[in-house]
């Protein structure tokens, strides 16, 4: 494959952002919301979000909701144009392919 | 690739079905307005229905059937807030706050038609009349707000089904009592009951 960005490129981490990338494009999901939609462990979630925080793809914000901590997670612009130009190139690879 | 635990996928293939289908799963987090459509029509449906079968020769209805019409319609609101509150749940940001001050423009809306009906029966406006602006601007609200929720969300049908039952619930007006229920019945719960099948289609349709 020609390519294809290895951050998103990864089956758990793809689910992750193309959720994300449902959304709309100003909404935060909250965590534990996030994990019911992709039915992981919180822990395992929590190394997929870090790896994509450190490339710039998510912003992960801790808020509090009365006195209970929150935390929200949303797809950064530079996250979406990756994403977009990742379905791009599947889409390309597929098209030529066949 | 580089992650033992997390492999790549397969192929392209698998890679955009696993993107359709997490697609598919973040539909959970906004309301279906299928669902919305056909809980709605069915209370149009059998709530202006069972005003106009039961309205008498001078087209009041009986208040068995007012109760049931306003019943129908306070179960829907219900259904309403509490399926919209459980989809969104979690999700915060511009379509959260988007939402919010549409469910408020509803409210606003009836408010509105309310002080309007009641004004014009202590203006000393006849049964007939009170009946008909109760109606044909029940109809309004409806439709101008879903005109502006297919704005919002540029969802076409529901644009379709707001110009529909805004004209269609003018238009009854000139039916006179009891016949515009029956036209708020058919038309107006019919339309939303078409546009509910519309989107159940389509959604199950997309790739």
């Amino acid at each position: 494959m020609t390519e294809l960005d290895p951050v998103i490129h990864a089956q758990a981490r793809l689910r992750v952002v193309a959720t994300l990338a449902s959304l709309a494009p100003d909404d935060r999901i909250a965590f534990p919301r996030l994990q019911k939609l992709l039915d992981m462990t919180a822990g395992n979630l929590s190394t997929h979000l870090r790896r994509l925080e450190e490339a710039g793809y998510v912003t992960i914000t801790k808020t509090h909701e009365g006195r209970t901590p929150a935390t929200y997670v949303q797809l950064t612009g530079t996250g979406r144009v990756a994403f977009d130009q990742y379905t791009t190139t599947l889409r390309a690879v597929l098209g030529g392919a066949s | 690739m580089d992650d033992e635990t997390d492999p790549a996928p397969g192929s392209a293939a698998e890679a955009l079905s696993i993107i359709s289908a997490q697609r598919r799963v973040a539909w959970q987090t906004v309301p279906s307005s299928a669902l919305l459509f056909l809980v709605w029509g069915g209370a149009w449906l059998v709530g202006y229905g069972a005003l106009w079968l039961s309205a008498d020769d001078r087209g009041r209805p009986s208040v068995a059937a007012a109760v049931l019409a306003v019943a129908l319609a306070v179960a829907a609101v219900a259904t309403t807030i509490v399926h919209s509150v459980a989809r969104t749940r979690g999700i915060a940001g511009d379509s959260a706050r988007q939402g919010a001050l549409y469910g408020w423009a509803w409210f606003v809306g009836y408010l509105a038609m309310g002080w309007i009906i009641s004004a014009l029966g202590a203006a000393g406006a006849s049964y007939e009349v009170v009946g008909l602006a109760a109606n044909s601007t029940a109809a309004l609200v409806a439709g101008l707000l879903y005109l502006a929720g297919g704005i919002l969300w540029r969802a076409t049908a529901m644009y379709v089904l707001g110009a529909w039952i805004a004209l269609v619930g003018a238009a009854s007006a000139f039916a006179g009592l009891p016949t515009s229920y029956l036209w708020l019945s058919l038309a107006g719960g019919g339309g939303m009951l078409t546009a509910g099948l519309v989107e159940a289609v389509r959604r199950r349709a997309a790739p």
